[in-house]
């Protein structure tokens, strides 16, 4: 139950503190949350991951799923983190491998609702070769990659998505090389739904999360969000909340984009927003593994 | 089933099928590729699931997330893909996630020889995973032992909420004799039991045993697995008073049961003073040498060890003590003599090696107990 | 004048004639971690930072639209919005 107020008066004191029970009681998607572990989050004060993890579990709610039914899938680095800290089947695996672990979890249970969750650095270096057939399997897993362009919880090195020039503790003088796209490999490889947004557009987030999770097939959700501590700081680029009006301010709609003329579009270096692919024409993985159980145990195959 | 004449991989599939494995990811890789392509046939007409990953490293996390999903899993590899699992391997042990791996050893170091036999990853068994963590190693010495100690890793990777490693090689995997396995209804599983309720349930806890029951993802028991080092909740941990306490428990559930763990062959002769510890294909050579030396008038034992990790430690102080001299032919510059040495003394153990490919033959072994 | 109740709370709000609180912001303390986000994206100044810096509090409650940009941008999930009932 919520008190009449607990806000933090001007001289910093809390006015009723409330213990942790009641606050998690004190919203439906906060229930969602694990009541047994210890709460604030491991992350920096203003990380964007909380932002994401905030749009998952509004999703999840918004679906009404059975928490029993989902299984949450992660590698290593701080995106990874999330899973520990809501109430579902977790697993936190090793680096770069979420997909591979989540594709055994998923073919064993197809029911379930499998959700994989890394950085850009665990699903598209390490990860890349998981990610690549994950997607060209279309198998039924949801896949959230939380991209903030950097390695954040080893203190800063670039990753795939790291942008040319930029720096990072192993790019001193500059990042030498050029970022990998991520959402655009998915598609490339066979996803079926591929959407991105960003951590200021959360509610759209929500949305895409919800889509993907209701997707039969590979779907992935491509969350662009911020390093303030490593890469902000390194390529100077203020406190959280700036780096979060920046990602607005760097972001574009699709249907803007598609707005654009042909040499607009090309000069474009704003990350496009929307729904990037979404078809139904490759069957998931499962269910054509299922059809061959189908076939052979009641067709009489050979 | 019929008396057939069956290769020791295609006892290997069987004996997993038997033993309730229905689920199977893996690379091909020779001389293990035959396991993979059998499972991919018999698998689906029971319902079980068979898949190829893109690598050795997917497969081991494939048959890990299949396994926490309910399925018993297995993988088959040989040296380069085992080099690749351990990784994962590490991971199934900090998580006591049950599964198997087959390892058909083959020549290494490296792409080595692919066709080639060879027992030189007994040792990458028990240490490839960084860490201090122990496993089960299990070496067949015949393609119905191969089938027998398929069945017997399931059950004890069950039991024990353990990954085991069949340690087989070339000569096992591929060669073919006459067996008759027993009907796969006969065999006795395994299975994972959790009695408490959902909100009872704590998915690490010291349990009688220190094998904490299992419970599957989706079955109620929302808990959370990782490999750091972790609470009885499961839940990442740094204090010293939760790792000291799952280092000791991780131990003791192996060290504890070491007699429902320890497989061995005995064939000890009175007066003996010379024996002979051999495992794998090797043992089949040692087996022949003992045959020709006793007809020759030689008193002499031999201990064929089935299961290698843990180390039979007892079986071997024990034999240290009735005999003057230990013979251990492996095909490999010396992996499994390091422990019979370190137990027995270096004094008392005669190394028989070969690494090059090929078996070490009766006749090597017959000229290592001439010499004593 | 009208008076809504909020539901749980039973803290009664006095609105203007059009406009007015549309939701009530609570801020649970344990688990913020002083980020600035909710104070500095709030588009009607519903929050401010308080005296030491470290937290926000509702400086003008009556300012609430309940767009819901700041639990939904909250990192740590320490704000829930609830809109008023009217």
């Amino acid at each position: 139950m919520l008190p009449e107020t607990h806000t933090l008066n001007e001289t910093d004191q809390e006015i009723n503190p409330i213990p942790a029970e009641d606050w998690f009681e004190s919203s439906e998607t906060l229930q969602k949350l694990r009541k047994n572990k210890k709460f604030p989050t491991i992350w920096c004060s203003g990380c964007g991951i909380g932002i994401v993890m905030g749009a998952l579990i509004r999703a999840i709610d918004h679906l009404g799923l059975d928490s029993d039914n989902v299984a949450l899938v992660s590698g290593i680095g701080c995106t990874a983190r999330m899973p520990v800290y809501m109430d579902f089947n977790t697993l936190h695996t090793t680096h770069g491998r979420a997909l591979a672990f989540a594709t055994g979890l998923k073919i064993a249970r197809p029911d379930l609702h499998v959700i994989a969750i890394m950085g850009d650095g665990d699903a598209t270096a390490i990860g890349g070769n998981h990610f690549i057939h994950a997607a060209r399997r279309n198998i039924g897993i949801t896949t959230i990659i939380v991209n903030n362009s950097i390695y954040g919880m080893t203190g800063g090195q670039y990753s795939p998505a790291t942008p040319h020039a930029a720096r990072a503790t192993t790019a001193p003088y500059g990042n030498v090389e050029y970022p990998m796209p991520i959402s655009e490999l998915a598609i490339t490889a066979g996803a079926t739904y591929v959407a991105r947004s960003t951590v200021y557009h959360a509610m759209e987030l929500d949305k895409y999360i919800q889509d993907a999770i209701r997707k039969d097939g590979f779907s992935l959700v491509e969350a662009v969000s911020y390093c303030h501590t490593t890469y902000g700081r390194l390529n100077k680029l203020g406190t959280a909340a700036d780096m979060l009006g920046a990602i607005k301010e760097n972001s574009i709609s699709r249907a803007a984009f598609d707005k654009l003329s042909p040499e607009e579009k090309a000069l474009n270096t704003k990350v496009i927003r929307g729904v990037l692919h979404n078809i139904d024409t490759r069957i998931e993985y499962t269910r054509a593994y299922g059809n061959l159980i189908e076939s052979l145990q009641h067709g009489g195959g050979k | 089933m019929a008396i057939q004449l069956m290769q020791g991989n295609t006892a290997i599939g069987y004996g997993a099928i038997a033993a309730g494995c229905r689920f199977f990811a893996g690379y091909p890789i020779t001389p293990s590729t035959e396991v993979a392509e059998l499972m991919a046939r018999e698998l689906p007409k029971l319902g079980g699931k068979f898949i190829q990953m893109e690598d050795e490293i997917a497969s081991m996390a494939a048959i890990i997330g299949a396994s926490i999903g309910g399925l018993k899993s297995m993988t088959a590899t040989s040296g380069p893909g085992f080099s690749l699992m351990q990784e994962n391997i590490g991971y199934a042990c900090m998580t006591e996630v049950p599964c198997v791996i087959v390892n058909v050893q083959r020549l290494g170091p490296s792409t080595g020889g692919p066709t080639s036999a060879s027992q030189g990853d007994m040792l990458q068994a028990r240490w490839g995973t960084h860490g201090d963590h122990q496993v089960i190693a299990l070496c067949p010495v015949s393609v119905r032992q191969a089938f027998d100690l398929t069945v017997a890793a399931f059950n004890l990777s069950e039991k024990f909420r353990t990954p085991v490693l069949l340690m087989a090689d070339e000569i096992i995997g591929h060669m073919r004799e006459p067996v008759e396995l027993p009907a796969f209804s006969t065999i006795q599983q395994v299975e994972r039991v959790v009695k408490e309720t959902p909100g009872e349930y704590i998915p690490y806890r010291n349990a009688p045993g220190d094998v904490p029951p299992m419970a599957n993802f989706g079955t109620g028991y929302r808990y959370h697995v990782t490999g750091l080092y972790h609470d009885p909740l499961g839940f990442p941990t740094a204090r010293l008073d939760e790792i000291d306490p799952w280092i000791e428990r991780i131990n003791r559930k192996f060290d504890d049961h070491l007699d429902e763990i320890i497989m061995v062959d005995e064939d000890k002769m009175e007066g003996a003073r010379i024996a002979l510890v051999s495992y794998g294909a090797s043992a089949r050579s040692a087996r022949h040498a003992l045959k020709v030396a006793r007809r020759q008038g030689v008193r002499i034992s031999m201990v064929t060890l089935l299961t290698v990790w843990p180390f039979p430690e007892t079986v071997i102080e024990r034999l240290a003590d009735e005999v003057d001299c230990i013979i251990v032919p492996e095909m490999n510059l010396g992996q499994v003599a390091l422990e019979v040495e370190r137990i027995a003394g270096r004094k008392k153990v005669t190394r028989v090696n070969r690494a090059n490919g090929e078996m070490v033959t009766p006749q090597m072994i017959l000229n290592a107990i001439e010499g004593k | 004048m009208e008076t809504v109740e909020i539901e749980k709370t039973g803290l009664k709000s006095a609105p203007e004639a059009k406009k007015g609180a549309r939701g009530q912001v609570f801020i649970y303390g344990k688990w913020c971690k002083g980020c600035h986000i909710c104070v500095t994206f709030c588009p009607t100044g519903v929050l401010e930072m308080d005296a030491s810096g470290d937290h926000p509090f509702v400086a003008h409650a009556e300012k609430c639209t309940a767009c819901h940009f700041c639990d939904t941008h909250c990192p740590d999930l320490a704000i829930v919005v609830k809109r008023i009932k009217d």
